[in-house]
């Protein structure tokens, strides 16, 4: 008798662990690995500076798939101005938290602060972008979204006394320190607190409507659901956290210009890992971000004399997956673990 | 799989197709006039033909844009790497065509040079745009039955994507140019002088979309184009395969943009990213008129060469990039349609 | 001419025709009868190669269509005149007429054809100039059939021509496929007006939820009772 009571407890136990992570998004291998990747660069030969170099931008771009998938996945509108948000809380942050006297002010505030501001400043602009794409949708909305990223990276590039322009400026870093290690912790509890927060919103009413009104707007309405503000949060919660990504960009890498950091072509290399990663998963971008800039820095190094490689490797990747196989990651995962359920009740 | 008939926007080669209100059109055209007027005052015949040969690339380029949404459904992103392929052929034809021919001292084969290495560069557009359509589009519309319209999208994204990289990967990312297709002194016109280069690019321009009017209008293959954009089925019952038109529209337009790109290497040069802005342009003519609109296209890619021009004039250069955009953001709030398009209902969904 | 042997079809999911079978011999004129829903539409769409089917085959002149593609299924001699009517309705009456003559090759018959059709229908002619998209109700079916017309057909397919048309036009519509048949095509017509359908066609099946429940002579289904009551309303 006693054993089995034990036996039970124990059992629930674990299964409140696991629905606990559960609702915060994580199974318990997806904790398990977000505990390795944390622990990992303390140990050789993950500590190295550029493999945990690597890290901070395989998490960088993670946390970027989550804020864009947030709203290519759910409310179905992709975001082609996403480059532009997260350069724009970057510049934001940069500007703000400026020393030097080359630009019109310095006002020389706390960039702990600063990226804050940086990411209202974004989720202000994620705002009147769901506003303006309201009564757009599908390819319209997605068009709107690029002439607003392109409309903002032109801005900057010409507000040349506040950001220097093509020259670029330079930010302030976060910490005095060369390492590496603490900027990885920066950015990966950045990732968690994004991913945590936009998983716990899809997990409620909020997600439901969300997904309502992605697939279809007008049975959305007539079932009372108001279209408008959960667009317009969706977009503005998105934004905010691209924003909050642009002044963490801005106070690790210290330096920053219109053209690396707000093409449309950035927003294309987030577009294309929430794809493969499989959209409106939410977590399969950040499976895949990982590896992949693994891969494509290791090509980078190795192959000095092939430049881009990488980027025709990942546009062919996008293409293939959208041709073939546009459940992506996530879709795969899924089917692969039915399967060995089915086996495995078939072995019972 | 056929999309349904009311998802797409149809070609139209009549400039107004059942407007709903005539104040945009009244207001665009009200408003381009007086520009016009204070850019001939301020700027002069030589900013007058910069408009004229910059409306031309447009309007020849939105016009292969309009065609590939009007028939095939599909907003095409990569558009601006059909004009960089040709650029990058003419500078590889005309560059050790200009240096053989100049050694036999013709004066025909000189001045003939560009003209081949224009041509050559239509042909490995048409050529490209068919392997294109085949590999790319052809297996994901056999395979795709809901949201053709944002995948088709998306997959032109990542076509641009692999044709600029590409490109970088294997010509490298330096500026190819040649300073001028003609070696002759510029031509007088109106007390300016231009340069023969963009009179002849502009010739080509209004000659190629001359050819694309006629071909739509008065050919059987042409009205066949128009069929399928207007009601596919009615194509296929009508006899019309479709796969292979759908195969020679994207052919005519990337050659079309690879002729834009060719004719104008004496301006632009050829470098893998030089694609970026005809193709944001290109789509600012497109939604400025109405999506399919190619009357409209024609008209339109002249009315942003203006507000580029009144922007370079008024404004300053570098604002080039960022007041048309806003201005075309505008037009997206006030009139989604275009403001010579007809409502386009299924456009608005998935 | 045409034989359908236990053709299964259907969309997506839903199968709407069960092992539906029967044949058209060349030159005759027959109609397929039946109640809303019952996949009338769906075997023309089906026979025209808009639908894969689902399972047997469909024969035409011998050889099976069932996997030919609808543009190729025309080009064989097979129009099919929609419910849809599919017209190009930003084009005029001329060129929709020209384009249902696209797979033929001499541009003399395309001419000859065009003449002899506006001959059949005066008030094509009158209005060739005017897009499709702006006529009448009447004058697009006629225009739908016309243009089916002008590939010179063996077999036409035609659905529901006389919905929502007023009586006279009805007429109009029938005369045209009667004129049709003394020239010889054959006329595979699907039809809810029953009674002027079972009057000027030769013989019919009667289609009831996706299968074959009755066939025989026109003027002997007129008589049969169960016809009589479901569709002739007596």
């Amino acid at each position: 008798m006693n054993s089995t009571a034990t036996y039970d407890e124990n059992q629930t136990v674990w299964q409140r662990i696991v629905s606990f992570l559960n609702r915060l998004g994580f199974s318990p291998l997806g904790f398990g690995l977000l505990i390795l990747v944390a622990v990992m660069p303390n140990f050789y030969p993950f500590s190295q500076e550029y493999i945990i170099r690597w890290l901070i931008m395989g998490a960088f771009l993670a946390a970027q798939s989550v804020a864009f998938d947030f709203t290519a996945g759910y409310i179905n509108i992709v975001n082609f101005g996403f480059a532009a948000l997260l350069g724009l809380g970057a510049y934001t942050s940069g500007i703000l938290a400026n020393t030097t006297p080359f630009l019109l002010f310095a006002p020389g505030l706390n960039p702990w602060l600063t990226i804050w501001i940086g990411a209202l400043m974004a989720g202000l602009v994620g705002f009147i972008l769901g506003i303006l794409t309201l009564r757009l949708r599908g390819i319209f909305a997605a068009v709107m979204a690029w002439f607003v990223g392109i409309a903002l990276m032109g801005l900057v590039n010409n507000l040349t006394e506040l950001t220097r322009g093509p020259l670029g400026m330079n930010p302030v870093k976060f910490l005095d320190t060369p390492n590496n290690l603490p900027y990885f912790y920066i950015i990966l509890a950045m990732m968690v607190l994004i991913y945590v927060t936009l998983k716990l919103v899809v997990g409620s009413n909020i997600g439901l409507a969300f997904k309502a009104i992605g697939q279809n707007p007008d049975a959305a309405r007539a079932s009372g659901i108001n279209p408008t503000k959960y667009l317009v949060f969706n977009f503005t919660l998105s934004a905010f956290f691209a924003g909050l990504l642009g002044g963490f960009y801005a106070h690790f890498f210290g330096s920053l210009t219109p053209s690396t950091l707000m093409h449309t072509s950035k927003t294309v290399e987030v577009l294309a890992i929430a794809y493969i990663g499989g959209r409106g998963s939410l977590w399969g971008g950040i499976t895949i971000a990982f590896p992949f800039v693994f891969f494509i820095e290791f090509l980078r190094s190795n192959l000095s004399s092939l430049p881009g490689l990488h980027l025709v490797i990942y546009g062919v990747l996008m293409v293939l997956i959208m041709i073939y196989y546009p459940a992506g990651f996530s879709g795969f995962y899924f089917w692969a673990t039915e399967k060995v359920k089915t086996l495995f009740k078939k072995s019972k | 799989m056929a999309t349904k008939t009311s998802e797409r926007p149809k070609i139209s080669v009549d400039l107004i197709t059942r407007m709903k209100d005539n104040l945009p059109v009244v207001l665009v055209s009200i408003f381009s006039i007086i520009l016009f007027i204070l850019i001939g005052i301020k700027g002069g015949p030589p900013q007058i033909f910069n408009i004229i040969v910059t409306g031309g690339m447009w309007a020849l380029l939105a016009t292969g844009l309009a065609l590939v949404f009007g028939v095939m459904n599909i907003p095409h992103f990569a558009h601006g790497e059909s004009f960089m392929v040709g650029a990058y052929v003419a500078y590889f034809v005309f560059t050790p065509l200009n240096q053989f021919f100049l050694s036999t001292g013709s004066k025909l084969l000189i001045y003939s040079g560009p003209f081949i290495a224009i041509i050559a560069a239509g042909l490995v557009g048409s050529v490209l745009g068919i392997i294109i359509e085949k590999l790319v589009f052809a297996p994901l519309r056999h395979r795709t039955k809901e949201g053709w319209i944002m995948n088709a999208f998306l997959l032109t994204v990542g076509l641009s994507f692999i044709l600029t990289n590409g490109t970088n990967l294997v010509l490298g990312p330096n500026f190819r140019g040649i300073p001028r297709y003609f070696d002759v002194k510029p031509v007088e016109i109106m007390g300016a002088f231009i340069a023969v280069d963009r009179i002849v690019a502009a010739g080509i321009a209004i000659v190629t979309i001359g050819i694309l009017w006629f071909f739509l209008r008065r050919t059987k293959t042409g009205r066949a184009i128009r069929a399928v954009s207007q009601d596919e089925t009615g194509a296929q019952l009508v006899g019309i395969d479709l796969d292979f038109i759908q195969t020679l529209t994207f052919s005519l337009a990337t050659a079309m943009a690879a002729i834009s790109g060719a004719s104008l290497l004496f301006m632009f040069q050829a470098y893998p990213t030089v694609g970026v802005t005809p193709l944001y342009f290109s789509w600012y003519v497109v939604m400025l008129v109405g999506l399919g609109n190619i009357a409209g296209a024609i008209v339109g890619g002249f009315i942003v060469a203006l507000l580029q021009s009144g922007t370079q004039l008024f404004i300053g250069l570098s604002w080039q990039s960022v007041v048309p955009t806003i201005v075309m953001i505008l037009v997206l709030i006030l009139a989604p349609s275009g403001i010579f398009g007809s409502e386009v209902k299924g456009i608005q969904e998935q | 001419m045409l034989e359908l042997k236990n053709l299964d079809s259907g969309y997506d999911f839903l199968q709407v025709l069960w092992g539906v079978s029967f044949e058209v011999e060349s030159g005759e004129f027959i109609a397929l009868i039946g109640p809303n829903g019952a996949g009338k539409s769906t075997t023309l769409r089906t026979i025209a190669g808009l639908i894969k089917p689902m399972g047997g085959d469909i024969i035409f002149n011998g050889k099976s269509i069932k996997n030919t593609p609808p543009h190729l299924i025309s080009r064989m001699g097979i129009s099919y005149v929609s419910e849809a009517l599919n017209l190009f309705t930003d084009m005029s009456v001329e060129e929709n007429l020209m384009l249902g003559a696209y797979a033929v090759k001499e541009r003399e018959t395309q001419l000859e054809t065009l003449d002899y059709i506006f001959e059949l229908f005066p008030r094509l002619e009158e209005r060739k100039d005017q897009l499709a998209g702006t006529m009448s109700g009447g004058e697009r079916k006629m225009l739908a059939i016309a243009r089916g017309m002008m590939s010179n057909p063996k077999l036409m397919l035609v659905d529901e021509p006389s919905l929502g048309l007023q009586p006279n036009l009805t007429y109009d519509v029938f005369e045209a496929l009667l004129k049709l048949r003394k020239q010889g095509v054959t006329i595979l017509l699907v039809e809810q007006n029953v009674n002027a359908t079972l009057d000027i066609t030769d013989r019919a099946y009667i289609l009831e939820q996706g299968k074959i429940v009755m066939s025989g002579p026109s003027q002997e289904m007129k008589a049969n009772e169960h016809v009589r009551n479901a569709y002739l309303g007596i």
